[in-house]
């Protein structure tokens, strides 16, 4: 699936203050729950935890990708953060990482998903993607950004 | 008088000619061996030098300490702890591997040249070692890190080997020369008193020699020196005694290489140009002694051993070798196209022309021919052949200089330069320090910068950073010119090794697994579905995802990577 498949403007935060990693995946749960109330502000917080617990998804240059399956998730959901300050994630290279997205998936059809993760991994690898993501202004720039990029076009042929 | 200065001139001039020429050897991708050889044969009678040199005991002479110092050399060379993985594999190639490939070879031999078996099987053992020196020069030129494994296998083989090699040469020389000499348990003694007394004067005279140096703390240079003077009457000693001098030589360097904190780099680098001296002298002799017009006429016989020897005897020998040891498949294919012949076959051709032995010229030409083939063809296309076989891994960054601190333990000042493009660029100090890595200098166009003021870090820097081993491991991805290509390889996201299957099969909604498998962590799994112990590098499938071993501390998996389907 493409980002304009998982993405809408209400999921896309511009400069939130992450604070820790623990509170920013907290107020990722609050607001993935205040936007899909089925979802469970506990349960996603709990499972994008126990992601956590076997290794960060900070995949390095300062990008987080936090993904986890959910019972109660119907369709995929995606969530797009920019942070005010760049957080310690524990990330692979160390470094803090200041654009977190978030990935929630339903139990079924797992092949599919992870081809989902996959291409957001290679997007996000993308220097171009980034540095769009970094020079955005706002949340509805954020958004605009992320879902028209040329990367992921071409990434797609 | 004028007679000594031109005897000087000559020797040092082609010396001298050989080194400068050796030294850019690399850099358009010819083994270095081989120029010191075209050098001398240059020389030679046949060549433009025209230099008429007979003199074999000379020759005989100068390799055998020549090839005691390479040896002593690879030992010092040798961190101990590749030994976890390495040894028992290589064991088997240098003693079961040697004798097999000798025999295949020699059949082979025998049939083609019509020639006694005993000869025939002589021509398998002086061609049955491989040559660590002419490996790992290759490999690295190659620009190619390999795993582990691999790496530890083919390098303590190819020092392990020479000595059984150069065992069975003299075991059929005796043979040949008498004909009425007695097989059997007083051959099987004389292998154990070769290998017995070789290993045991190795460890005791190598400790002995390692704390006497300990002791004297001279300057590096001189420590070399010492080391080298010391190791050839290690050397000769045990030949004496009767046990293998080469064997002894080796396992000296490898006891002091790693004798309480190992041998300090710039000891190491001293000793560098004495295996360049050892090495360049031997060659350079050798393509003198040799007449590459009599050569010509080995020429056909000697490709088809060679051809034989690669393509048929050393892959058969090393399948054999590594039956119980678990090699995958590339693995083996890999190390057996790694079978680089070099100094030892040559060296041990040069017996038979001593012992004057029929037919020895014939072999001493074959022999050349061999090693040659095995250069060009094996040495030149070694790294394609490990990238195409996918035991390629992700280039590391080589510090510029790493020297051990004195007193304590473990810790290394290590000196980086800063690539463009790589993850330090533009990065500022603060990103790499850690209460474990601690900076020491930043250079910056010559002038050292203060580093209170957390100074941005750019290409064209270097970076000096007190740490240990393991940090620098982990550290040495920040200077890389790409990333990328680490991400590629490893895959996008990173777990930890000690985390149960089930939960990343959880995670990642994986079905299909066994059910003994979902309790076992990752690092378990590793080590259930490859027999040997893994390595960095190694992979295996999980339910359509691929993991990937990311890093390991203290001998065990610590990170693994993920790497999904494509989307």
């Amino acid at each position: 699936m493409r980002v304009r498949e998982l993405l809408t403007p209400e999921r896309t935060h511009y400069h939130l203050h992450g604070a820790s990693k623990k509170r920013l995946l907290d107020q990722v749960a609050q607001l993935a729950a205040q936007g899909n109330p089925e979802l469970g502000e506990q349960q996603v917080f709990e499972a994008l935890i126990a992601r956590e617990r076997l290794g960060s998804t900070g995949i390095g240059e300062g990008i987080a990708i936090p993904h986890c399956r959910l019972a109660s998730c119907q369709q995929p959901v995606g969530m797009l953060i920019s942070l005010d300050e760049a957080i310690d994630f524990d990330a692979v290279d160390g470094r803090p990482v200041d654009l977190v997205f978030v990935l929630l998936v339903p139990e079924d059809n797992p092949e599919q998903h992870l081809k989902t993760l996959s291409h957001l991994a290679a997007l996000f690898n993308e220097q171009s993607f980034r540095d769009g993501l970094r020079g955005a202004n706002s949340a509805s720039h954020l958004y605009r950004t992320a879902v028209d990029s040329e990367a992921e076009l071409q990434l797609a042929s | 008088m004028e007679s000594l200065n031109v005897f000087i001139l000559i020797g040092a001039f082609i010396l001298f000619i050989g080194l400068l020429l050796g030294s850019l050897s690399t850099r358009i991708g010819v083994p270095t061996l081989l120029v010191f050889l075209g050098v001398g044969m240059a020389a030679g009678e046949n060549g433009i030098g025209g230099i008429q040199f007979e003199d074999v005991d000379f020759a005989f002479l100068i390799s055998n300490l020549a090839l005691a110092i390479i040896l002593l050399d690879g030992g010092l060379r040798t961190r101990l702890e590749t030994f976890r993985v390495g040894l028992k594999p290589a064991l088997s190639l240098a003693t079961l591997g040697v004798a097999l490939s000798a025999m295949f070879t020699g059949a082979f031999a025998t049939w083609l040249l019509g020639v006694d078996w005993r000869v025939g099987l002589l021509l398998g053992g002086i061609i049955g070692s491989t040559d660590a020196a002419a490996v790992f020069s290759m490999i690295r030129s190659a620009g190619v890190r390999i795993n582990a494994r691999v790496a530890s296998t083919l390098e303590i083989e190819s020092g392990l080997n020479d000595p059984m090699a150069i065992f069975i040469t003299v075991l059929l020389i005796d043979l040949l020369l008498k004909p009425d000499a007695s097989w059997g348990a007083e051959t099987l003694t004389t292998l154990i008193q070769q290998f017995g007394v070789g290993a045991l004067l190795g460890v005791g005279l190598g400790i002995l020699l390692a704390e006497l140096l300990l002791r004297v703390r001279s300057n590096e240079g001189l420590h070399a020196l010492l080391l080298c003077t010391g190791g050839l009457s290690l050397f000769a000693i045990t030949n004496l005694l009767g046990g293998s001098g080469f064997l002894a030589a080796y396992v000296a360097g490898l006891v002091a290489g790693n004798w309480r904190s190992g041998t300090s780099d710039n000891v190491l680098r001293s000793m560098d140009s004495m295996a360049w001296l050892a090495q360049s002298g031997m060659f350079l002799l050798l393509g003198l002694l040799v007449s590459p017009k009599e050569m010509l006429d080995s020429l056909l016989p000697g490709l088809a051993i060679a051809l034989f020897l690669m393509l048929v005897a050393r892959p058969l020998a090393v399948w054999l070798s590594l039956l119980p040891f678990g090699f995958p498949r590339r693995e083996q294919g890999f190390i057996a196209w790694t079978g680089l012949r070099g100094a030892v076959p040559i060296v041990l051709a040069v017996f038979p022309l001593m012992s004057g032995l029929d037919q020895s010229r014939l072999l001493f030409d074959i022999v050349f021919v061999v090693v040659i083939a095995s250069l060009l063809l094996q040495g030149t296309t070694l790294g394609p052949m490990a990238r195409r076989l996918k035991l390629a891994l992700p280039p590391a960054a080589k510090p510029l200089t790493e020297v051990g601190l004195e007193g304590v333990d473990d810790q290394f000042i290590t000196q980086f330069r800063i690539e463009p493009g790589s993850r330090a660029d533009g990065k500022t100090l603060s990103h790499l320090v850690t209460p474990l890595i601690r900076p020491v200098a930043l250079v910056r166009a010559g002038n050292s910068l203060p580093l209170e003021d957390n100074p941005p870090l750019r290409a064209g820097d270097t970076l000096s950073l007190l740490a240990s081993h393991g940090e620098l491991e982990q550290l040495s991805e920040w200077f890389l010119s790409s990333t990328v290509a680490l991400r590629r390889f490893y895959g996008d996201f990173t777990v930890r090794a000690n985390v149960q299957v089930a939960d990343v099969a959880m995670s990642y909604g994986l079905a299909g697994l066994a059910e003994e498998e979902l309790a076992l962590s990752l690092e378990q799994l590793f080590r259930r579905r490859h027999s040997t112990t893994p390595v960095i590098g190694d992979t295996i499938d999980l339910g359509g995802i691929r993991l990937r071993v990311r890093a390991m501390e203290r001998g065990r998996v610590s990170l693994v990577g993920i790497r999904l389907p494509k989307g």
